[in-house]
């Protein structure tokens, strides 16, 4: 026993360790010197402990059964108390008496708070980095071995990916939008980097961008600009899409090795509207005859202004005898109809379809060529041409 | 006069202490200080003529690799549950920390904040719709602070 008070008295010389007495009623029977440094108030003897340590407000059950069973305690860690912090336990001294123990653990735990502010900041750093990224456009690393590190939240949200590994279970290679003779992401880089480049993803239009990050990274950015590639191919007059972007859109229906049919349609006799009623009704009837077409076909059949009074529509995923059926009902609907200001209109039909073996242009030509056809069998009538 | 143990809960920078210094000594502190272990803060109210001090353990917030200690939860009657509106993740773990402090505390009562609220824009602010007894709070403008302890102590007084 006189070991132990030796002991006792050599920590408590050291500073960091004060006590508190209480009995059963919760009230102070003696304590250390120094403990009034982590107290609001003085202390004294018969002073209430749930007063004087509001901590323990709430723990008296808890603290109650130590009396009786000398192995229980009752601890409250890292307190901060008048610019200390201490660690606060109740433990059994004898059946009448309880011992309250402060650990001064200031040192220790200001060196933690340090780790923990730094800790913090970093992954609130992160956070934001993360916001700053995901707020741009459509992101991908790619380093040079090769491997997609990472994409951000835009890139994944387009291309209906939730990890960067479901890219390549998707075998999604960013390189085979833009040409499908580029083999990796080395060989996009060397297309792309410096300038930039178009591509078209489904039905989006992006403008591609690379620059390299350090030795090992590139980076790859997709800016979507859909809306104003389209907006500036629409025909002002018609409100209809120009031949560039159909063209463009036609070009890709044949590298895509998709089937299709390409219509020319040409207003008979449109001349003669221009020169009886005046350019402004001859405006009007184009403005009419787009429409119509327009609102009779599907929304992802093309149908564009090739110029003057000639138009395109493109009917992707459609056999030859389908479009016939199509045009067929266009041509009806042209013929019925009584158009403002000038009344009974038709129009001639001029059809060809995708082969294997076509190019933009020898596809024209041969929708172009059927048309013809149509003109001088009588116009208001279709004609099929292949190749 | 009662005394009850309130703890305020939540994901670390979320903006705690903030709410305990604006609603205890009426200042607000833009700087980011980590709370490590707690502080507790007393504040005496008197609702419906029923006097009752506030012991208010300010805990410090969890982290992904730091849980809060079971300890601090012990006999506590009320928690006010706080998050960053900004930061998806504190909205994420709500319900986490709601579960952990209820296991511990199956009767007492709580109320949540959606904090920093001076953050977002005006139309951001009015498109957001609030549960029951869930308070748009931010500690820098002093909005809905005082609500948000005023509606806890109603409940556990009740």
């Amino acid at each position: 026993m006189k070991n132990i008070q030796i002991i006792f008295n050599a920590v408590l010389s050291k500073n960091i360790i004060e006590y508190i007495l209480i009995d059963k009623n919760f009230t102070v029977v003696s304590s250390s010197e120094d403990v009034h440094k982590y107290l609001e108030n003085k202390l004294n003897v018969g002073d209430d402990i749930l007063f004087v340590l509001p901590e323990f407000v709430g723990a008296e059950d808890n603290i109650r059964k130590i009396f009786s069973e000398p192995k229980l305690s009752y601890v409250v860690e890292s307190v901060y108390k008048n610019n200390y912090y201490v660690n606060m336990s109740v433990e059994y001294y004898d059946e009448k008496i309880a011992l309250i123990l402060l650990h001064n653990i200031t040192d220790t735990t200001l060196s933690q708070q340090k780790l923990l502010q730094y800790s913090n900041e970093s992954i609130l750093l992160n956070t934001t980095l993360q916001k700053i990224l995901n707020s741009q456009n459509a992101l991908l690393f790619v380093t040079n071995k090769d491997e997609i590190t990472y994409v951000n939240e835009q890139f994944m949200e387009y291309f209906s990916v939730k990890k960067v590994s479901e890219l390549k279970s998707k075998d999604l290679k960013l390189y085979t939008y833009l040409d499908s003779g580029l083999k990796d992401y080395d060989a996009l880089f060397e297309r792309v980097n410096s300038k930039e480049e178009y591509v078209i993803i489904d039905d989006d239009t992006f403008i591609l961008q690379a620059s390299c990050i350090e030795s090992t990274h590139r980076l790859f950015t997709l800016t979507k600009v859909t809306k104003l590639t389209k907006d500036m191919q629409i025909d002002s007059l018609t409100g209809v899409y120009k031949k560039s972007y159909f063209n463009s859109h036609l070009e890709r229906l044949i590298k895509k090795k998709k089937e299709g049919v390409l219509v020319v349609l040409d207003i008979d006799d449109f001349k003669k509207v221009n020169d009886t009623y005046g350019h402004q009704v001859g405006d009007k009837i184009l403005k009419e005859f787009a429409t119509l077409i327009q609102n009779n076909v599907r929304g992802d059949d093309l149908f564009a202004r090739w110029g003057g009074e000639e138009f395109l529509l493109l009917l992707e995923n459609t056999n030859i005898e389908n479009a016939m059926i199509k045009v067929e009902q266009l041509r009806r609907l042209v013929d019925t109809r009584t158009f403002k200001n000038v009344g009974h209109m038709t129009a001639s039909f001029g059809l060809a379809k995708k082969e294997e073996s076509d190019d933009v242009h020898s596809l024209l030509f041969c929708a172009d060529k059927a048309l013809y056809e149509a003109k001088d069998a009588g116009k208001n009538r279709i004609k099929f041409k292949k190749i | 006069m009662i005394r009850k143990k309130i703890l305020l809960l939540g994901d670390f920078s979320v903006g705690k202490t903030s709410l305990v210094k604006r609603y205890v000594d009426g200042a607000f502190d833009d700087k980011y200080l980590t709370t490590i272990g707690v502080k507790i803060s007393k504040k005496l109210v008197e609702i419906d003529g029923v006097k009752c001090e506030l012991l208010i353990w300010d805990v410090e917030g969890s982290t992904p690799s730091k849980k809060i200690s079971l300890g601090y939860y012990r006999g506590a009657s009320g928690a006010i549950f706080v998050t960053d509106i900004t930061r998806k993740e504190t909205l994420d773990n709500l319900q986490e920390h709601k579960d952990v402090f209820l296991s511990e505390n199956p009767d007492a009562h709580y109320v949540t904040a959606y904090n920093k609220a001076d953050m977002l824009s005006e139309i951001d602010r009015d498109s957001i719709v609030l549960e029951d007894d869930v308070f748009l709070t931010s500690a820098k403008d002093n909005k809905n602070v005082e609500e948000l302890f005023i509606e806890l102590v109603k409940k556990m007084i009740r």
